[in-house]
């Protein structure tokens, strides 16, 4: 009985373990990762079928950018990082700003999801440094 | 037990909520509160920007002929052809060669008391062949519809567009204007948005065309369907760019919105049949 509850602990003591090691692999993975968000809102921001934001605005080193909505470079030179929770709504929702604005409600209607708005608010500050 | 019915209620409301938005624009009638926007560009201006943008290349292809030049002789053939159970062809009422149909298209869309709403010329041909031939009508955007619809408008080829919003054709084109201008979709645009206020702006590769030539050269051959298509096939491309539900052939929000758009053309010769990137 004792040797058998000794066991037990043993292995739930394995599991801890276990599990704290896999936890440490994903946390030590995703700062690897972290690095690269620039790169997925990138991405984002130039792919048709997510953001496609180069469809309206202007971003570096890329083919034919559309003209409705302002050069984006431009603009973020008028954005600290204090601003941050304001580029962020731009994207969520621009109606907040302007109600009758073109530019589509990307978080409020679910276009994107709050990681990939998080991905692009890094890629576009990326741009007060030159961009990636 | 209620967080499971409150679960429900949500899943509902957002399940239905873009029916509820669609149901909107059924709704509509009075136009009053809409605010119109700013031209972002004339017509003029519209095609000096073209030019500049993709060359001369469309008008160059235009000049080599355009392809639903074979669909409109096919039409000419079907308008004289004995269909359905009556023994008739179009031409048994409306004379050979057409001769009683010179100049009605410009009239159309337009406001008829039979249908309480307002009829095109593509539900006209469906409407004679069921009423005066006994024939099946013909389906919507298929070949046939097309070649007829595009013959019978060809008939009024360089004459004024000349549509009228009087009476009671009025209570529609408002119905129309209201559609254009309702938000809709994943995206939230409106139609006026893109033809209208950035008009001449460029999506991409897309230079957006203000909408006074909307309406002057349907049935038009469009290289990127390589096919020719009526006004309302491009209605319903625009609205699947919007990431909204398109609407069926000749519904009557698409028919209000023929009007309205074919109104903002009125005094330019029609062209049929037309040809588009
Ligand atoms: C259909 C057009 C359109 C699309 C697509 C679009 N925008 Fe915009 N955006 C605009 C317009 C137009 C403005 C200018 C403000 C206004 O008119 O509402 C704007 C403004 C902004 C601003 C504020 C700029 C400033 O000068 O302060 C930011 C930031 C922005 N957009 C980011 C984005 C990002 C990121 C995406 C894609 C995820 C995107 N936009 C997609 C049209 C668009
Ligand atoms: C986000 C932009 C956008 C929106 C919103 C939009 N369109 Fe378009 N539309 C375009 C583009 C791009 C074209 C192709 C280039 C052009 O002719 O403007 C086009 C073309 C057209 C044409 C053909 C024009 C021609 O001369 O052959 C018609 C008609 C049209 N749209 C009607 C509509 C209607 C009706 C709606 C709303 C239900 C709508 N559009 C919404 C972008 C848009």
């Amino acid at each position: 009985m004792q040797k058998e509850r000794r066991r037990n602990s043993s292995r739930v003591r394995t599991l801890v373990f276990a599990g704290l090691f896999l936890l440490s692999m994903v946390l030590f993975t995703g700062m690897v990762f972290a690095g690269s968000s620039v790169d997925e809102g990138r991405k984002i921001c130039t792919t048709r079928k997510l953001g496609n934001c180069v469809s309206c605005h202007y971003l570096p080193d890329v083919e034919s950018p559309g003209n409705v909505g302002p050069n984006l470079v431009e603009s973020m030179k008028n954005y600290t990082p204090e601003d941050r929770a304001i580029v962020r709504q731009w994207i969520v929702d621009a109606r907040k700003f302007n109600p009758e604005t073109i530019m589509p409600p990307f978080g409020a209607n679910k276009i994107l999801n709050q990681k990939q708005i998080d991905a692009i608010v890094d890629y576009l500050y990326s741009l007060k440094k030159g961009g990636k | 037990m209620y967080k499971n019915l409150f679960k429900i209620a949500v899943c509902l409301a957002v399940i239905l909520s873009p029916l509820m938005a669609v149901h909107d624009v059924w709704a509509g009638g009075d136009s009053a509160s809409i605010q119109e926007y700013e031209q972002g560009c004339t017509y003029e201006e519209y095609e000096k920007t073209y030019l500049e943008f993709y060359g001369n290349s469309t008008n160059e292809m235009a000049e080599e002929g355009n392809p639903a030049e074979l669909m409109l002789d096919d039409g000419k053939d079907l308008y004289n052809t004995v269909d359905g159970s009556k023994g008739k062809s179009c031409a048994s009422c409306h004379g050979e060669n057409g001769e009683k149909l010179v100049g009605v298209a410009v009239k159309y869309p337009k406001y008829d008391p039979a249908i309480k709403g307002i009829n095109t010329v593509a539900l006209q041909i469906n409407r004679c062949r069921e009423n005066q031939m006994g024939a099946k009508p013909l389906k919507y955007e298929s070949y046939d519809q097309l070649a007829l619809t595009l013959y019978v408008k060809s008939l009024s080829n360089g004459m004024k567009i000349n549509v009228s919003i009087d009476g009671p054709a009025r209570k529609f084109y408002e119905k129309g204007k209201k559609f254009y201008y309702t938000r809709m979709g994943q995206w939230n645009f409106n139609c006026a948005i893109c033809h209208v206020k950035y008009s001449c702006k460029r999506v991409r590769t897309n230079l957006l065309s203000p909408n006074r030539r909307h309406g002057d050269h349907w049935p038009s051959y469009r290289l990127k369907w390589g096919k020719t298509g009526s006004m309302q096939r491009r209605f319903r491309g625009c609205m699947k760019n919007m990431r909204a539900k398109p609407l069926p052939y000749q519904s009557e929000e698409y028919r209000n919105l023929e009007l309205y758009l074919t109104y903002q053309s009125n005094g330019l010769p029609l062209e049929v049949p037309g040809m588009r990137m």
